[in-house]
């Protein structure tokens, strides 16, 4: 959306909260300082960052509400920015909404978030849903694609024009006490690379059919994921290129509980990256052109030895057609007093990188194996909060990311005050060390705030 | 006064094909749109309290919504189908501090006195990413393939 256009609609919204009769404003305003020294390069950075939304209900009707959510940037001193500016800004969200008193249904107008089907996408346009008889639910959403910048300034022009418009549906099944299929459609953009009059290099554009699962007969079993087919039609491939698969992904979860104590997880995982990787907008980083194929499956057994007690282990086995395999075994201890006034964790992660093809031909594979330990406790006394956060990863010798160092790690200690129920101050000081600074201290000052009657929120 | 027939006929398609769709809506009434209580801190289980409902709308156990460690991780499938019933207790900004398309900093900063929440990224992630990435780049596709990737371009051009 061309900025001009951005500000209207944003002054349009604004303009609506003073119809709200249950108006709640929150956001949460941050400093942050760190310096870095890299060779003669020193530079200090003192950013200013304001997160600001706004709920506002009952406009002029019950159902009819206002939701807009943002944040904007400064820099004080240096700027933390790749481009060099000193000020940069983001609206994330900013719709109208309509819920009906029946049937789930609801209407969004404006930029809003969709997690529907394949797609999980920013868009400025119009997104519907309502819940049918016999147990079927529809949902839509179509308008203009949001753009981000491109790595390159002249496939941006390219990037702008393939993703013209995207449209979505799925429509779902939900059987009572079975569970619940649905199957889904996007189509991101209606130029593909190959159709343009002078061809893109790069493909943009998307059209994907999901279905999606969840079968829980009853509350102690669950299987749910999902499986991405590719109908997007290619450029042709060069003779002799085998085809690859038109299968995205498949991503399947099964949970089984025994009794209230303990919780079996396993997942199974495969997604072909020719077709994962369509539409992305870094395609230097995101390959199709790779043809290359992830595959990891895994498990993790938690067991909650009191009510306030959590053990939790876990492990993966991943595999990369072109790395080679990777095993992650892990475990954590987590302990939440009745009223979570006290909270503490430990836990522990190894990755061995054994059987992993060189990537560096003068560093051996296994030296891309490494241990993480965590431990972190949090204490809420009245007005005042304390926590502590600490994190060690250790890497084998020979890692050629790593400057020469084989351990890294990260303190965050942070002290916060709640003024009011809707006012709470923190500051956090950081200490670590990284292969690109090895001695490195952050500070950081938070004041969060919420005014008016909005009943809901994470926090 | 051919084209005058073919919008006759299609106005009356659509004017149908409206009553139709109209008459294959849930007459349910709607889940409601807050939660009654105050769930309070720390990882809420809904089946604590709803033993052996059946949520309205999702028409699941409430089991399948409790915050368990894999639910945390993996609340994609639920967010997905019932994005209704997490709107009860979650608003939009609360997704957003993770899925914002564009943030300015990373969650483990954002929520840096948060240490219980799931934060992606804790530590020197920088260091860390080089060596997650080439055992699965998928895995960072979902949040960075296409938004959220200001900073991967630095070095990824």
């Amino acid at each position: 959306m061309k900025r001009h256009n951005l500000v209207a609609l944003l002054a349009t919204l604004m303009s609506a909260t003073a119809w709200g009769q249950e108006v709640s404003l929150y956001g949460t305003t941050m400093a942050q300082m760190w310096k870095s020294e890299v060779g003669l390069d020193k530079a200090t950075y003192t950013p200013a960052t304001q997160y600001l939304g706004i709920d506002a209900n009952k406009l002029g009707s019950d159902n009819l509400s206002l939701h807009l959510f943002g944040w904007g940037r400064t820099d004080l001193s240096d700027s933390s920015n790749l481009d060099g500016s000193k000020t940069v800004g983001y609206l994330n969200f900013g719709y109208l909404q309509y819920r009906f008193n029946q049937a789930n249904a609801e209407v969004k107008a404006g930029r809003f978030t969709v997690n529907q089907g394949t797609g999980f996408e920013q868009v400025d346009g119009v997104s519907l849903r309502t819940d049918l008889k016999g147990g079927f639910t529809l949902s839509a959403f179509g308008g203009k694609p949001v753009l981000y910048k491109t790595v390159d300034p002249t496939a941006q022009k390219d990037y702008d024009f393939q993703r013209d418009f995207i449209f979505g549906t799925r429509l779902g099944w939900r059987i009572p006490k079975v569970g619940e299929i649905g199957l889904s459609y996007l189509q991101d953009g209606t130029k593909a690379a190959k159709d343009l009059t002078i061809p893109s290099t790069v493909d943009y554009t998307r059209k994907q059919m999901g279905v999606d699962l969840l079968i829980s007969p009853a509350p102690v079993f669950q299987l749910r994921g999902r499986t991405i087919f590719d109908l997007a039609d290619h450029a042709t491939l060069p003779v002799g290129t085998e085809k690859p698969s038109n299968i995205a992904e498949h991503d399947y979860t099964a949970i089984v509980k025994f009794g209230s104590k303990v919780i079996f997880t396993a997942n199974v995982a495969e997604r072909n990256f020719y077709a994962y990787f369509a539409g992305t907008n870094l395609p230097s980083l995101f390959r199709q052109d790779e043809k290359d194929k992830y595959k990891g499956y895994g498990g993790s057994l938690t067991v909650s030895g009191t009510d306030n007690l959590q053990v939790i282990a876990d492990f993966r086995h991943m595999n990369r057609e072109s790395f080679g395999d990777v095993n992650r075994v892990g475990g954590e201890i987590r302990y939440a007093s009745t009223e979570k006034h006290y909270m503490a964790g430990l836990g522990a992660r190894s990755v061995s990188a054994s059987k992993t093809i060189q990537v560096d031909p003068t560093a051996p594979g296994r030296s891309l194996s490494h241990t993480e330990f965590r431990a972190f406790t949090m204490i809420e006394r009245k007005r005042l909060s304390l926590s502590l956060d600490g994190i060690v990863q250790q890497y084998k010798e020979g890692n050629p990311y790593l400057n020469g160092l084989t351990s890294l790690y990260e303190v965050v200690a942070s002290v916060g005050f709640k003024a009011t129920e809707n006012l709470k101050v923190s500051g956090d000081i950081s200490r670590g060390s990284t292969p690109v600074a090895k001695d490195e201290t952050r500070g950081l000052l938070r004041a969060e705030y919420r005014f008016g009657f909005g009943k809901k929120g994470g926090q | 006064m051919a084209r005058k027939s073919v919008l006759q006929f299609f106005g009356v398609l659509l004017g149908l094909g409206v009553l139709m769709a109209c008459s294959l809506i849930s007459p349910e009434t709607s889940f409601a749109a807050t939660h009654p209580e105050g769930v309070g801190a720390g990882r809420p289980m809904c089946s604590e309290c709803h033993t052996t409902d059946v949520s309205k709308g999702a028409l699941k156990p409430y089991a399948s919504f409790d915050h368990t460690q894999t639910f945390v991780k993996s609340h994609k499938y639920q967010a997905n189908q019932d994005a209704n019933t997490c709107a009860s207790c979650h608003a939009q900004s609360f997704c957003s501090d993770c899925h914002g398309g564009k943030v300015p900093m990373k969650p483990a900063i954002r929520l840096s006195d948060s240490p219980d929440r799931m934060a992606p990224h804790r530590g020197d992630y920088l260091t860390l990413h080089k060596m997650e990435g080439k055992m699965d780049p998928s895995s960072c596709y979902t949040c960075h393939g296409r938004a959220n990737n200001d900073k991967c371009r630095a070095c990824h051009r």
